[in-house]
């Protein structure tokens, strides 16, 4: 099986790979968004699981617990738990992320229980005393997963793990560095489903796939220029690549992205440090997650922007966008609103904005379909 | 063959209604149109509207040079015909109409859209509403119907209001019941057709604003035979607004005109 059918196949059959190591015996710790350190659960020979919902099943037992208005991808997710999706999980892991994060820890806990539950606390504000607090977060992870598991962390392993997880990063913009030529090597949506079939496996496993994955794109016949549109993807949580994959069928190329399930949760690396929980902190608590906010050097809105969004700048940049697409899973206050701030620092780089609202389900897609249209006609 | 004229049509197929509208030559004039309702079948009836048209201009489908389809059904077309979305479309008819216009509402059967316009008629930039009644067309039609006045007519009548109803929710669906409460307690329905008109006009100037409304301002679709509805839009944005005499017909027009524009 070539690398990117193994990936396809990890995509579609989410958390098969997962539930074959748990029923060989593997301790398997599920965990919600970009702050939990996959680095931490790999060195005590865990295996990390990053929880996603599903957009094509329905949310039925979950309404009987949560408000419809509460974020629909946690509602999905839990709406899986409760059918029993995710009894295969060994631990349950929710780091205050967002409030519906952090609130779902205590009913997801309650009623549905793991054998290991923790909450880690992050703060919002980046900083040395943010660092300092979310540092002794992690020392509490670590402490209460040693009591649990009755094992003890070794500082090799978690050092080893840390090159582990820099090194699928490297391979992962390797792979993001297929995407700048036009028209790109890979599509948006097969780097989608590369990502999150990685979501649910062993790092070193998904590592390999991808080291393999990487060189066959490599040997794909260069495509002849063809000019359509390129498109940055900034939002949450898309785990299905139905949206990304409207945009393409749309006659766009998704060049680029920011969301918590792509670069998000990947790009930067961890400083490998003598004390790897110190480099752990500071680059996870680093995470360009709109809930987060990075302490003003100056008072003015175009330093501020700048310091929030020029990561982003750069993406524009070097991949050739030519518009964004900002697609928000409703209700997702975080998002809505850095929204317009994000507008308004891209339209001052002339890049034009479309601004999507979604219900976290496939079957509401198509009807995005004029939207998206009308907007490549815009730019186009 | 270069003095021959050239025909184009556009082709709207809406959940309403089904617009064609055939131009003439690189002019632009418009040679005939034609609408029906859209009834179950896109497909037949976009056929039968390209008939209806091409029979009114005394011509045959051979005689197209090209056909632009638009539309939330535009998919359906049972003819080839390049397809450009509602948004485009609607820009590039209402420059035909108003080159004067920047910005165009366009009020149709399930969505309104605002949109800003470059003097050539390309769309700078634009915001739909969210699946939600109030706002569309199909608020009125609701509203139409519990006051069993006809839909041509609530315009003028709403017109006639001396104290138009406030409604207290935002919701179509509660102001349905807020209406029947009004009706008993023995509201008019000029009155009530007024306070709908003022909530819709609320909402949809939202969007105009949004996209950063420049003058001058055209209102499109079926709303914009509610002249009821065009006026509580023109006063709450305090601006003018310009209505083509068919407005249903303008995104089919824009279609033709990209048709003859490839």
């Amino acid at each position: 099986m070539t690398a990117g059918a193994k990936l396809d196949e990890l995509y579609k059959n989410r958390g098969v790979r997962a539930k074959e190591l748990h029923n060989a015996g593997a301790i398997v710790i599920g965990y919600f968004c970009c702050f939990v350190p996959d680095e931490i659960i790999t060195a005590f020979d865990m295996v990390p699981y990053r929880i996603q919902g599903s957009q094509s099943e329905p949310i039925d037992e979950a309404d009987a617990f949560l408000e419809p208005m509460a974020c629909p991808f946690v509602r999905s997710c839990f709406n899986m738990a409760l059918k029993g999706s995710y009894d295969f999980l060994d631990g349950f892991v929710a780091p205050h992320s967002c409030d519906t994060i952090e609130r779902i820890y205590g009913i997801w806990s309650h009623h549905r229980p793991s054998p290991f539950n923790h909450m880690i606390n992050v703060p919002h504000m980046q900083g040395p005393s943010s660092e300092a607090f979310y540092r002794s977060e992690l020392d509490y992870f670590i402490k209460s997963l040693e009591d649990w598991s009755g094992r003890k962390l070794e500082n090799g392993k978690l050092i080893k793990a840390v090159s582990l997880y820099n090194e699928r990063r490297k391979v992962l913009r390797e792979l993001y560095d297929l995407r700048k030529s036009d028209p790109p090597l890979v599509s948006g949506t097969e780097i989608l489903k590369a990502l999150v079939a990685g979501m649910g496996i062993p790092g070193a496993e998904h590592l390999a796939l991808l080291r393999r994955y990487v060189a066959h794109v490599k040997e794909r016949p260069k495509p002849r220029k063809d000019k359509t549109p390129r498109i940055f993807i900034w939002g949450s949580e898309i785990d299905d690549a139905a949206f990304i994959q409207l945009v393409e069928e749309c006659g766009a190329q998704a060049v680029m992205d920011d969301l918590c399930t792509t670069t998000r949760s990947f790009w930067e690396e961890v400083p490998e440090t003598t004390d790897p929980v110190e480099g752990i902190a500071r680059r996870y608590l680093a995470t360009h997650c709109p809930r987060n906010d990075v302490p003003q050097k100056e008072c003015s809105r175009i330093s501020d922007l700048e310091q929030r969004y020029g990561y982003i700048k750069k993406f524009i940049k070097d991949w050739a966008v030519d518009g964004a697409i900002f697609y928000i899973v409703r209700y997702c206050d975080t998002c809505e609103l850095e929204g317009p701030d994000l507008r308004e620092y891209l339209n001052s780089l002339d890049i034009p904005v479309l601004m999507i609202e979604d219900d976290y389900s496939i079957s509401t897609i198509g009807q995005l379909r004029t939207r998206i249209q009308a907007f490549l006609e815009m730019i186009g | 063959m270069n003095n021959a004229i050239r025909y184009f049509a556009g082709v709207d197929i809406g959940s309403v209604s089904i617009a064609a509208v055939l131009i003439r030559s690189q002019k632009r004039e418009m040679a005939a149109s034609e609408m029906i309702p859209s009834g179950g079948n896109y497909k037949d009836a976009a056929r039968k509207v390209l008939n209806g048209v091409l029979s009114k201009a005394g011509i045959g489908v051979a005689d197209l040079a090209g056909i632009v389809t638009t539309g939330l059904g535009a998919e359906s077309a049972p003819f080839p015909a390049r397809q450009v979305s509602d948004i485009s479309c609607q820009a590039m008819g209402c420059r035909r109409l108003f080159p004067q216009v920047r910005t165009v509402i366009d009020i149709g059967g399930q969505f309104t859209k605002a949109m800003r316009i470059t003097p050539e008629g390309r769309v700078a930039d634009f915001l739909m509403s969210e699946k939600c009644a109030t706002g569309s067309g199909r608020f009125l039609q609701v509203i139409a119907r519990i006051l069993h006045v006809n839909l041509s007519e609530i315009g003028s009548l709403s017109l006639q209001s001396e104290t138009p109803v406030e409604f207290s929710t935002n919701c179509a669906v509660f102001a349905e019941s807020e209406t029947v409460s009004r009706i008993a307690e023995g509201a008019k329905a000029a009155d009530i057709l007024a306070g709908v008109h003022r909530a819709m006009a609320a909402k949809v100037s939202m969007l105009a604003k949004r996209v950063k409304m420049e003058t001058e301002v055209a209102l499109t679709g079926g709303g914009g035979e509610d002249t009821g509805l065009v006026q509580a839009v023109g006063d709450t944005l305090g601006v003018r607004i310009w209505v083509p005499e068919q407005p249903r017909l303008s995104a089919a027009l824009g279609a033709a005109c990209l048709a003859a524009a490839d």
